[in-house]
């Protein structure tokens, strides 16, 4: 309930009010006490000051009568000789040996013999007139004694003088004697210098002449009224008030001298003086005292201030209040430190029990994830905050507690915040809470809170207790829960949607090797329509082959298990097999496949080939698959990365085939997804190959990005990094084959720009034309010069002359030098007339050093190698072969017989392993030309076979090929195959053109290895 | 005459110029058929110096040949002409420090013979001895007596009189300010004051003024002049000078004292004749009094910086300078040429110069306490503007006391290393 303010004001009006009182009545009692001290150190001042200069005055008088005693002294002694009519000659040295002992205790100046008209001679013989002024009138005709302040020499003095019995000194006739102080030495002789310097002490006649002063420096003063005057012009008073203060001092002297005073009392006034405008004591009386009309009119006056005067009165005046100020302090503190230790000791004993209570709290809430907050409603202060704020949420204490609002930084959602209003209407003892999740600013840890506000009456104080209680855990689990909730929902989905796809997908080419089997059936009497349906089962057949391939392959990564099988592979030679397999499918859709390199890219790489291969085929293939009739296809490889060991190369495939829509490329890599259109559902593909293309980049550490538009075509761009791999070669090879110049023919000037510059690392110079004419002419001048080229590179299609044509011209001139022929195509067309005309082997595009020289190599006479002859599958390898085949499935025996035998070729059949074992073993030296194994067999597998053949006596177990011939098709289990001792890997279902291949090669190595 | 120290400097760069320098392109030559006399330019057209020279030729005891040289060169010049021969007969010059650069033994006669000697003040005798009691110029020059001049009307309106000793000096300024009277008029922009107070510290010790020629004495180590310094600082900080002193300069004395606003300066009495104009007060309220800057207790009062006309003994005609100066030393001839011109006399026969009230009733006074012009002409490096601006710093507390007087004494010797002075 809010008091009014008419009630607030009353609360601090009362106390207020009461100590105004209390410090007005300490003022007005300290006023009083001031007053009554001031009257009585004024009183005790005046006291003070008028006994003081008493004593001054009575010492002064005290010594003025020595002096005329002395003088009198004087008088009576030079009288002697003057009664004694002596001669003044005989006198003078005994009056001045007189003369020097009475100065000599009196400290006179000096002494003077003076006539009546003031002239003098002194003891000492000077001579001089005295002015003495009106003094003087009638010293000698009166007797009276004086005292004048006379200048002698520019120096003053203070005289005595007193009328002499006539005499004769130093033939001066003289009827006065006279004696002169200094002031300073009459100041010593008063001894009044009282109230340190700042009192002046003056001797004036009733003009105010002054006599002499006993203040430091005031020889200056002349008239004691004048300097009155102005000096208490000075002080800012008026005439008037000067005129009055003057006369009073100026009447109070002729009233004494008229002895219309009470005797020697003087007078007194106070009066501010000077500049500064303190106020003085001036202080005034006949010199004499009671006496004065023996010392002339003559005053002492003084002029004090008054603080100086009150000085000793304040002082113990000041000391005695100190002492009872001191007691009463004293006493006070004493009281005052009875009662804080009283305090403090309850204070102490609450303070102590708040910090265990402080404390345990603290160590409970640092202990917990739980937050605690007090907070003022109004100002919003924080008053109280557990410290694990910062440990929880990584926000400092400092700045929570400078402001609450700093909390809201670490709210996930900074848009909940809570109006003060609905805050302001929580009822007293009522709460609100919510809940709202926090992170770490630190460390981005994010907790779960329900925060719950309290509004308390802590002491008739509104404030607000925050709880944070730390819902994290809780949260995560709900969080998990859900997880798992979506997850097996998910699972679910993505296996109804497996089924339903692999259903589909599985059921549409079975539907038709079902059909046309039927079919087949039907029509066996018709040949034509066998060939049809047969063909059609076929490809039905192939792509449901492909479709399994790819569910298992992408069925591998998912699982995890798909590892990299990394080597020492060469870039060439993984181009160039790319270009063997994918230039006769960009042929047969009349497509432009080209490669190109940017740069030069290192050429031997340590990797996966088998898996980069795959990428890239996959890429490829896409492109030639989804690129019109006579399209283009572009293939580019460059290094975009490159230090000593890595090497990072970009691939990019463009084509400008059917492109995709934006939807289509947002999940390209996601299994199943192929576009939907016309063109797209005409061509056969399983809807994986991306997804495993980009779980193998992945795999590989890559990227693959893709761009692409519906009829502007598709580019995808690869990018992975390879260690490098040592090269086989010495930098000296080509120096050491003397093959130091290279003739370069291309209508492409970059190409051979960049076969230039790939080349300059071997030291080989090289020479670039860029039509087939200048290549012939480049090598008539050579020849002519003397200075052949060791090598000559032709391009096969060039404008105008073509390569073949060229190499024909060149070989009319030069005979022996090797010319090789750089194409992008297949030269398989070409190659019995390129031979013809003189071209003695085929590089394919892109160019690499170590391609040109592997295909060097074997025409240079020290070559370790046979210049090799082109190995073409042939349909005629396989005749008159025969196989030891181990294959536990009957049928696939069966068809393997059958298709072998379609081949002209024979074989053997073991039901497992250890029957080929046995076969080979038993059979005689070059008996079987070569073992196609099965490896999943029972009693001994393929690969137990394949080493305990390679382990056996027989002649032929180290040489006779092995191939693994098996529907275990992953790249562990090609590598498991080689591992065991075999030579290649076939997989089910048997493609007889890659058996023909496969076997060909195998062949033709071992034939080789017999030749030599 | 002392007006030109305080404006030296103001116009020692103009001097300098090469306007001035060019005038000294055609320098005179000495006459070997007349008395060829050297002086300073500006010296020599004083009036009664024209006077003299024009009675003498006038006389036709022969005619004279007026060497003029350009101040700001002259002492250089003049060396010149004596190291190559082409010496002068008669060489004007204000006896200072750079006098001991013309070897004075071997160049000037010797003067104590002269009949006219004795018919010099003893002030004049004492500023024309050499140290060795040689007279060796004739003070043919205005004079002036410096000390304290105050304002005795106002004193005695006040209630004062003039102090005798520095203790009284002290009550009376303490007790004027005390009064709300400035009293010291202290033109902080000027520079003469504080050669009052040094004067006594080396004139009555020729010893301690030597040493400190030697460089082996400091201006900072002598307790006079700590005594000086400090006394300036302290009468500054009392008040003593008013307000408004530094921004106090030549123009501004007169008016000041002539309003009554200040009660005292330090100045000299021709002062009075030139640049006085009265206001409040006339010339005849102000009287003399010994210059009180706590050096000595008595005070002083500084005699007039004379030009002396000195014989060149080894010139042909010696004899006929000698006679020339004895005719300049003749009564008649200088009362002739000194006719009118405010000047303390340096011959005790001169009447016909008009000779200011104040120096003559402080005469008896002047006579004990009167020092010959020995700081400004004496110290080797002495540079009166130096101290006037450390002065000026001094009292903008820039510097302490010791800060001051050391810093004093560092610019007095690289004064003295820049004239080439023995020892620094």
């Amino acid at each position: 309930m809010k008091s009014s303010p008419m009630k607030k004001w009353l609360k601090y009006l009362i106390p207020v009010f009461s100590i105004l009182i209390a410090l007005a009545a300490v003022i007005s009692i300290l006023v009083y006490y001031f007053g009554l001290i001031s009257d009585n150190i004024e009183s005790d001042g005046r006291h003070h000051l008028k006994e003081i200069y008493g004593q001054v005055n009575h010492s002064f008088s005290a010594f003025i009568d020595k002096n005329w005693g002395l003088l009198r002294g004087c008088n009576d002694y030079f009288a002697f000789f003057a009664d004694s009519n002596a001669p003044s000659e005989e006198a003078e040295p005994y009056i001045k040996a007189y003369v020097d002992g009475r100065k000599e205790v009196w400290g006179f100046s000096k002494f003077y013999f003076l006539d009546k008209a003031r002239n003098f001679v002194t003891s000492e013989g000077e001579t001089g007139q005295l002015s003495l002024a009106a003094s003087w009138d009638g010293v000698i005709a009166s007797g009276r004694d004086i005292i004048a302040s006379e200048e002698i020499g520019g120096q003053k003095f203070t005289m005595f003088a007193i009328a002499a019995q006539a005499g004769v000194y130093k033939d001066f006739s003289y009827e006065a004697i006279a004696i002169s102080y200094t002031n300073t030495g009459i100041a010593a002789a008063l001894n009044a210098n009282a109230f340190d310097s700042s009192a002046k002490c003056f001797i004036i006649s009733r003009d105010g002449s002054v006599l002499f002063t006993t203040f430091e420096g005031g020889g200056s003063y002349a008239n004691y009224f004048t300097y009155l005057s102005n000096s208490l012009a000075a002080a800012g008073i008026g005439e008037k008030r000067q005129k009055e203060i003057t006369t009073q001092i100026s009447q109070d002297m002729e009233q004494i001298l008229q002895g219309e005073a009470a005797d020697g009392e003087g007078g007194y006034l106070q009066t501010p003086l000077g500049k500064s405008g303190d106020v003085h004591c001036i202080v005034y009386m006949p010199v004499g005292g009671g006496n004065y009309g023996d010392y002339g009119d003559y005053f002492l006056l003084s002029d004090v201030p008054q603080e100086t005067v009150s000085k000793g009165f304040l002082s113990a005046q000041s000391a005695t209040m100190w002492v009872m100020l001191s007691i009463f302090s004293i006493v006070g503190v004493a009281i005052i430190v009875l009662l804080v230790a009283r305090i403090v000791n309850q204070s102490r004993r609450s303070k102590t029990e708040l910090r265990y209570r402080e404390r345990m709290f603290d160590v409970l809430s640092g202990s917990v994830d739980d937050i605690f907050i007090m907070l003022d409603p109004e100002s919003e202060r924080v008053d109280y905050l557990s410290p694990n704020v910062e440990r929880l949420l990584g926000i400092k204490n400092e700045t929570v507690k400078k402001s609450i609002r700093e909390m809201a930084k670490c709210a996930v959602d900074r848009n909940i915040v809570v109006p003060k209003e609905e805050l302001d209407a929580i009822s007293m003892n009522g709460n609100k809470h919510w809940e709202c999740e926090y992170m770490h600013q630190a460390t981005g840890e994010r907790r779960w809170y329900r925060v719950t506000i309290y509004h308390m009456d802590i002491n008739r104080v509104k404030k607000y207790i925050v709880v944070m209680s730390d819902r994290t855990l809780e949260q995560q689990m709900n969080q998990k829960l859900q997880e798992a909730l979506d997850a097996a929902k998910s699972a679910n989905e993505a296996k109804s949607n497996f089924l339903s796809n692999m259903s589909h997908d599985i059921r549409t080419p079975m539907n038709a090797i079902v059909g046309f089997s039927v079919l087949l059936d039907r029509s066996a009497d018709d040949p034509e329509k066998v060939r049809e349906y047969t063909h059609k089962i076929m490809a039905s057949s192939h792509h449901l082959l492909s479709l399994i391939n790819d569910v298992l392959d992408m069925s591998k990564i998912e699982s995890g298990k798909t590892s990299l099988n990394v080597g020492r592979f060469s870039l060439p030679e993984l181009l160039e097999e790319l270009g063997i397999i994918l230039l006769p499918q960009a042929k047969a859709k009349e497509q432009e496949f080209s490669i190109h390199t940017q740069g030069t890219p290192p050429e031997l790489l340590m990797g996966d080939k088998l898996r980069l291969n795959q990428i890239l085929i996959n890429l490829l293939s896409n492109a030639i698959k989804y690129t019109q009739v006579g399209g283009h296809i572009d293939f580019t490889i460059s290094e975009v990365e490159a230090s000593p060991q890595y090497s990072k190369l970009r691939f990019i495939v463009k084509d400008d085939g059917i492109g995709m829509s934006e939807e289509f490329q947002e999940k390209i890599f996601q299994p199943f997804s192929r576009e939907k259109n016309s063109v797209v559902n005409s061509i056969q593909g399983t809807g994986l190959g991306m997804a495993i293309t980009k779980n193998l980049v992945d795999l590989m550490g890559g990227i693959i990005q893709v761009e692409s538009a519906p009829g502007k075509g598709s580019t995808f761009t690869v990018e992975l990094s390879f260690a490098l791999a040592e090269p086989d070669e010495s930098g000296d090879t080509w120096y050491r084959q003397k093959i130091t110049r290279l003739l370069v023919a291309d209508d492409e000037e970059d190409i051979c720009l960049n076969i230039r510059e790939m080349m300059r690392e071997t030291g080989v110079d090289v020479n670039y034309v860029t039509s087939g004419s200048a290549a012939v002419d480049a090598t008539v001048r050579a020849h002519k010069e003397g200075n052949d080229f060791n090598v000559i590179l032709l391009d096969w299609k060039m404008p105008g002359m073509d390569g073949v044509e060229t190499a024909r011209r060149i070989r009319k001139v030069v005979k022996d030098i090797p010319i090789l022929v750089l194409t992008s195509y297949d030269w398989s067309e070409i190659e019995a007339e390129a031979r013809e005309a003189g071209i003695n082997a085929f590089m394919s595009k892109p160019f690499f050093t170590s391609t040109l020289w592997q295909t060097l190599k074997p025409l240079f006479p020290d070559s370790a190698s046979p210049i090799p002859e082109p190995v073409a599958p042939s349909e005629s390898v396989m005749e008159g072969r025969l196989f030891l085949v181990a294959e536990d499935n009957e049928l696939n025996a069966e068809i393997l017989t059958e298709m072998l035998d379609m081949e002209g070729a024979r074989c053997e059949l073991a039901a497992n392993g250890k029957q080929a074992l046995e076969l080979f073993e038993r059979s005689e030296a070059g008996h079987f030309d070569m073992i196609l194994m099965d490896v999943q067999m029972p009693v001994m597998n393929g690969y137990e076979a394949t080493k305990a053949i390679r382990a056996c006596p027989h002649p032929d177990a180290q040489t006779i090929p092995i191939v693994a011939m098996t529907a275990n098709t992953f790249a562990e289990d090609v590598q498991n195959a080689f591992d065991a001792g075999m030579d290649g890997h076939l997989a089910k279902p048997i493609n007889m053109d890659a058996v023909r291949k496969t076997v060909a090669q195998l062949l033709h190595r071992n034939d080789s290895q017999e030749n030599q | 005459m002392k007006k030109q120290l305080c404006i030296a400097a103001a116009f020692l760069f103009a001097a300098l110029s090469p306007l001035s320098l060019s005038a000294c392109s055609t320098d005179p030559l000495p006459d070997p058929d007349k008395l060829n006399i050297m002086g300073k330019r500006s010296d020599l057209q004083k009036p009664y110096m024209t006077r003299i020279f024009q009675r003498y030729e006038e006389s036709g005891q022969g005619e004279l040949n007026i060497m003029a040289i350009e101040d700001a060169v002259y002492e250089a010049k003049a060396q010149d002409y004596f190291r190559k021969g082409k010496a002068p007969d008669i060489f004007l010059h204000f006896h200072n420090a750079d006098l001991n650069s013309f070897d004075l033994g071997n160049t000037f006669a010797v003067l104590n013979g002269e009949s006219w000697v004795d018919d010099l003040t003893d002030s004049a005798k004492a500023y024309c001895s050499d140290g060795n009691a040689n007279i060796i110029g004739l003070p043919f020059w205005e004079s002036s007596v410096s000390g304290c001049y105050y304002n005795k009307t106002l004193l005695k309106e006040k209630g004062f009189e003039a102090s005798a000793t520095q203790e009284d000096f002290n009550g009376l300024c303490a007790a004027l300010a005390d009064l709300g009277q400035v009293p010291i008029c202290w033109p902080a922009q000027c520079s003469w004051m504080m050669q009052f107070g040094l004067d006594p510290v080396f004139a009555d010790d020729p010893e301690l003024l030597a040493s400190l020629n030697r460089n082996e004495t400091g201006l900072d180590e002598i307790p006079a002049v700590k005594n000086m310094v400090q006394w300036i600082a302290d009468a500054a900080e009392k008040g003593w000078f008013g307000e408004d002193y530094l921004d106090t300069g030549w123009d501004d004395i007169s008016g000041k004292l002539s309003s009554g606003e200040a009660a005292m300066t330090f100045i000299w009495d021709s002062w009075f004749y030139t640049d006085f104009k009265a206001g409040k007060y006339s010339i005849d309220d102000f009287a003399l009094m010994p210059a009180f800057l706590n050096t000595v207790p008595e005070g002083t009062y500084e005699g007039g910086n004379l030009n002396m006309m000195m014989v060149n003994k080894n010139s042909a005609k010696c004899d006929e300078a000698l006679a020339f100066l004895s005719f300049c030393a003749t009564p008649e001839n200088y009362n002739a040429a000194f006719e009118g011109i405010a000047t303390v006399s340096c011959f005790k026969g001169l009447t016909s110069n008009i000779q200011s009230k104040m120096v003559t009733e402080a005469q008896a006074s002047i006579s004990r306490k009167e020092r010959v012009s020995t700081a400004s002409t004496k110290i080797v490096g002495y540079s009166a503007d130096d101290l006037a601006v450390l002065l000026s710093d001094l009292f903008r507390h820039k510097y302490s006391t010791a800060e001051c007087l050391r810093k004093m004494n560092e610019n007095r010797i690289m004064h003295a290393q820049e004239q080439g002075a023995a020892g620094f």
